[in-house]
């Protein structure tokens, strides 16, 4: 065996390092997210997850013959002519290639009680995204820099259920450890030794997914499409999480994730309000009349699902993208029930609610574009604070 | 090669269930053991380091097989 300090890297090899031998730090990914998340703003709207599963799921269940009388009046939208299909369909593409392209690809078939958990967490946040107007990425990654007050709401909602399934998850460990051992089996990985054809594959998957992206005319189809693409690689390859983001606080109390967060949420803010402010684009974008009961009830569920399932919508896409059978069955969880709940729950949930308990709130409607803004980022900043010091004292860590 | 003296197997856990497990068979070791731990989630590569560092627990070595990522790590 050559000794790899004497020898000088190939250019190729040298590139492939670059981005592929290591994860990306989270908080990069999240800067390039915000920033992908601005274009697509610019081009139609933000960056959103539930809305693209939430499409997948009404054209199953169209293509399944069930009608969708309330929610889909007029029939579905194709997923190649909804945005938001679309980018959700080609970010698992990214992902995927992402995952070969780093050897990280591998069928991977967790223990039973863990299975269960995805589908379980899975169902619970297609019904709390439905409720709660959104999900991690509409209520908060873009809820939060379109200065909708029912997403600070959404999340309060995320934080309690993730702090309840955390309790949840360790008594399950301690109580009940059958549930998250036994017999799991992984397929397809890499082999350590000689050349894996993982990364040609991932080089296939990404001119597939280039080549589909350019077969659209329609150029706001066109830039979901392509978008999504680099979505998918960036979650990927950063692994990025927001459930880490808000997990990790009461677990080990790593900040890291949070800390990641909070960077790409303060270049979303100045890029969306830019947008906003300038009329570029709609101000009510992303504003949903879900101040507050919904949001609460939403986020709360979500939160819990998400942190049981181990990702939240798009967590749960780049993660079933690498393979992980949980994320696979967290997935169907999604798109099976947030279709029923747009159909069935949500209408009556609704109507049992007075008009001051779902409206919709946009902060500079009441505080100013600059008064919005400050209140933001002081939300962050107290946010940073708080993990900050939580991570010193490990007064909320359970770890 | 490091000579373990228990193996936790988190072979097909996905995030968190990996560290979840490390953290709470660590506590119930005793000092001077040697832990190898088996994972299949390609985060455990940047997690288990991060979480030694963290918590003191010294990483022996680190070692990659056909998809599976073990850790040696000695418990403080």
């Amino acid at each position: 065996m050559p000794d790899e300090t004497e020898k000088e890297k190939g250019i190729f090899r040298e590139l492939y390092d670059t981005f592929f031998s290591h994860s990306w730090q989270m908080w990069v990914g999240s800067i390039i997210l915000a920033m992908l998340s601005i274009c697509l703003f610019i081009i139609a709207s933000p960056w959103g997850s539930s809305g693209g599963l939430l499409n997948w799921g009404q054209n199953l269940f169209e293509g399944l013959g069930l009608s969708l009388e309330n929610s889909a009046p007029n029939g579905v939208t194709f997923i190649f002519d909804n945005n938001y299909a679309l980018l959700s369909l080609l970010l698992i593409f990214g992902a995927l290639a992402s995952a070969l392209f780093g050897k990280e690809f591998a069928i991977r078939v967790a223990p039973v009680g863990e299975l269960v958990k995805g589908l379980f967490g899975g169902i619970l946040m297609g019904i709390g995204c439905i409720i709660g107007f959104g999900c991690t990425i509409g209520n908060f990654f873009s809820g939060w820099p379109a200065l909708s007050a029912g997403a600070i709401i959404f999340v309060i909602g995320l934080v309690i259920g993730v702090f309840i399934a955390v309790r949840y998850l360790l008594w399950e460990m301690e109580k009940h450890p059958k549930m998250s051992s036994g017999k799991s089996a992984t397929f397809l990985q890499a082999k350590t030794k000689g050349t894996s054809l993982q990364p040609l594959a991932g080089l296939i998957i990404i001119i597939i997914g280039l080549a589909f992206a350019f077969t659209f005319d329609n150029p706001i189809l066109f830039g979901f499409a392509l978008i999504g693409l680099f979505i998918g690689i960036v979650l990927q390859r950063s692994r990025w999480c927001i459930v880490r983001a808000l997990r990790e606080p009461f677990m080990t109390g790593d900040a890291e994730p949070a800390v990641a967060i909070i960077a790409g949420l303060t270049i979303g803010l100045l890029g969306f309000t830019v947008i906003k402010l300038t009329g570029i684009g709609g101000e009510l974008t992303f504003v949903s009349a879900n101040f507050w009961m919904p949001a609460i009830v939403g986020g709360i569920i979500f939160g819990f699902g998400m942190t049981i399932a181990g990702g939240c919508t798009v967590g749960s896409s780049w993660r079933a993208a690498e393979g992980h059978v949980k994320l696979w069955l967290a997935l169907i969880g999604i798109i099976i029930t947030a279709p029923l709940t747009l159909e069935y729950i949500r209408p009556a949930f609704l109507d049992i609610l007075p008009t001051w308990m779902k409206k919709q709130v946009f902060l500079p409607d009441y505080f100013t574009y600059l008064g919005a803004v400050i209140i933001m980022l002081l939300i962050l900043l107290i946010w940073y604070v708080f993990v900050k010091w939580n991570e010193r004292t490990g007064r909320f860590s359970a770890m | 090669m490091v000579e373990a003296n228990q193996t936790l197997d988190c072979k097909g856990l996905s995030c968190p269930m990996p560290i979840m497990k490390l953290a709470k068979t660590m506590k119930q070791m005793e000092k001077g053991r040697i832990l190898e731990l088996l994972a299949t989630d390609p985060g455990s590569k940047p997690d288990v380091p991060a979480w030694c560092k963290k918590t003191g627990h010294e990483l022996l070595e680190t070692a990659e097989e056909d998809g599976v990522y073990k850790y040696y790590i000695k418990c403080k």
